[in-house]
């Protein structure tokens, strides 16, 4: 019943949620920024190393990959600022580009190329905690890695709750109306007191720890990294489940991410040709839906009838 | 003295928009800025609202200089504005356009909304109220959820004046409020300018509607290449020979 495979692609889904996530809330503020793959990388490295050189536990890891990937977010995000558009995409670029070659050449700390192996699992350090205190998988009627599986499964699908729950209220506040004046039109957001440069930072910041915050959960996740995990590919990956979602509204990237994940898997027996696929319907939605699938007015639509639906019942 | 303009110049590579422009607004009443296009009424509204900053001269409001600094600073001040070519939020609502005007006397920050304390709460329930009572004042009670961009033209208009009322001015600058509008809608913008005035708002208006000008003004200044060629009560404008041949004379046509 419980298929580590399945719950495996799960656990994906959920963790390009988390990025999908971050792009969308920087450009929130009208940024695109194209960093997503630096920042989750630095979250990467920093939780692995910790958790593998220091023997730190794993939520301390995670919490400090957050960290640090929120650090390197201001500083990268104060001399972005001015830039927009096409320019901050390529500046932002450029700096995933230069943090992936940092982590290359820095072999003495990060094995350059060969990446990071052996990074404490998720699901099995959890496993062999609850093994040291008498607990068996089998008495739930599980196999080791099916628990192992799930318990990851479960844990990533809390955190993606909770950051959906952060945003959709943060969102809905009084900060996410700045952030949504600012997208539309700058210079009137300004005129009606709103401090433009603190909330653009504020989203960058925000975006930067996300996606340092999931690339922790994706080491511990994979229990292997290396620079080759995050190329420019891995930037415009995450960029197309904004883009593909719908960047208006808060599921667009949610459905993006799922949608975008899944289908390759879906595909599978179809061999080489599924990205063939995966590119037409990319292309197709560019010509007939270039804001995304899910937009706000297909979001009033669906809430309309649910509303409908309350009433007549 | 609410507002003092001295000797604001504004050039732009060797192009002088505004020339030393001197002048002064009291408290509670209505100034007109008006004179040709081109004049730098608009330059004149920008680095007010230090959309521009100006090359020379400074800017006091109430007694506090506020040349130098940054536009959001200065509405928290107190000061408000339309545009002349309507700067709404077209993809949000009307009322998330007018909430957005709120942002200035509310404090909720990230702990706060993400928490919804009771003092977010309290305090979104205070903008809702504000902005129903606003959209009242303009007209458009029952617009609430209508987006920005699908309103005519004369209403998105009344929109981004209830929207800078939001932020509680004490002055508030409209930039060509009945620019585009027929007779009847004219004379419901001056009659909603004189209940702005009335709640004790002082307002500076760009205006290129004379009757409208000579309706609700007390006073005007008539600005003509960048330079203020004229002062005074709206009659004694009106038989300023000086004004009449850079402004009111071609206005006939």
């Amino acid at each position: 019943m419980i298929n580590p495979y399945y719950l495996q692609i799960a656990s994906f889904i959920l963790i390009n949620i988390l990025l999908g996530l971050s792009i969308y809330i920087t450009l929130c503020t009208g940024q695109l920024s194209l960093g997503s793959a630096g920042f989750m990388s630095i979250g990467a490295y920093t939780s692995a190393l910790l958790t593998v050189k220091l023997g730190l536990p794993i939520p301390l890891g995670l919490l400090a990959g957050g960290l640090l990937a929120a650090v390197m977010g201001l500083l990268i995000g104060l001399p972005t600022l001015r830039l927009t558009g096409v320019y901050l995409a390529i500046a932002t670029l450029g700096f995933g580009e230069v943090v992936r070659v940092v982590f290359i050449n820095w072999e003495s700390l990060t094995s350059g190329a060969v990446g990071i192996a052996g990074i404490p699992h998720l699901g099995r350090t959890i496993l062999a905690r609850l093994q040291a205190a008498g607990f068996s998988p089998e008495s739930w009627g599980l196999k080791n890695n099916e628990f192992i599986s799930l318990t990851v499964f479960l844990i990533l699908l809390f955190l993606t709750l909770l950051t959906l729950l952060f945003f959709s209220r943060l969102l809905n506040s009084r900060v996410g109306r700045a952030f949504q004046a600012i997208r539309m039109d700058e210079k009137a957001a300004e005129a009606m007191g709103i401090h433009t440069t603190y909330y653009k930072i504020l989203t960058f910041v925000q975006g930067a720890a996300l996606a340092g915050f999931a690339g922790a959960l994706f080491a511990h996740v994979t229990g292997y990294i290396s620079p080759a995990d995050f190329t420019y590919h891995r930037a415009v990956e995450i960029l197309v489940f904004a883009v593909f979602g719908g960047s208006e509204v808060l599921w667009g990237p949610v459905f993006g991410a799922g949608f975008l994940t899944l289908m390759p898997e879906l595909l599978r027996g179809l061999s080489e040709y599924r990205y063939f696929i995966y590119g037409t319907i990319l292309v197709v939605l560019m010509i007939f839906r270039p804001q995304g699938v899910i937009d706000r007015p297909l979001l009033n639509r669906l809430r309309g009838r649910r509303n409908e639906g309350k009433d007549a019942a | 003295m609410l507002l003092e303009v001295r000797k604001v110049s504004m050039i732009f590579g060797g192009l002088a928009a505004l020339k030393d422009v001197d002048f002064r607004l009291e408290e509670g009443e209505i100034l007109g800025l008006i004179g040709p296009n081109g004049a730098g009424k608009t330059t004149l509204f920008n680095v007010v609202t230090s959309f521009l900053n100006p090359s020379a001269g400074e800017i006091f409001f109430s007694g506090e200089k506020i040349s130098g600094l940054r536009t959001h600073e200065i509405t928290n001040l107190g000061i408000s504005r339309t545009f002349q070519n309507i700067r709404l939020f077209d993809q949000m609502t009307v009322e998330e356009n007018v909430m957005v005007g709120r942002h200035t006397r509310s404090r909720a920050g990230v702990w706060n909304s993400v928490w919804r304390t009771g003092f977010q709460k309290k305090e979104e329930a205070r903008i809702r109220e504000k902005t129903e009572e606003l959209l009242d004042l303009v007209g458009l009670q029952g617009y609430n959820q209508s987006p920005a961009s699908s309103l005519p033209y004369g209403y998105q208009r009344r929109v981004e004046i209830a929207r800078a009322l939001a932020g509680e001015p004490r002055l508030i600058l409209l930039d060509e409020p009945v620019a585009g509008m027929n007779d009847s809608e004219t004379e419901e913008m001056a009659r909603l300018i004189k209940k702005i005035l009335g709640f004790g708002i002082t307002i500076l208006l760009i205006e290129h509607d004379m009757s409208m000008v000579m309706k609700v003004c007390d006073r005007l200044v008539v600005l003509n290449f960048g330079e203020k060629i004229a002062e005074g009560g709206a009659q004694e404008i009106q038989n300023n020979p000086q004004v009449i041949e850079a402004y009111l004379g071609r206005e006939e046509e």
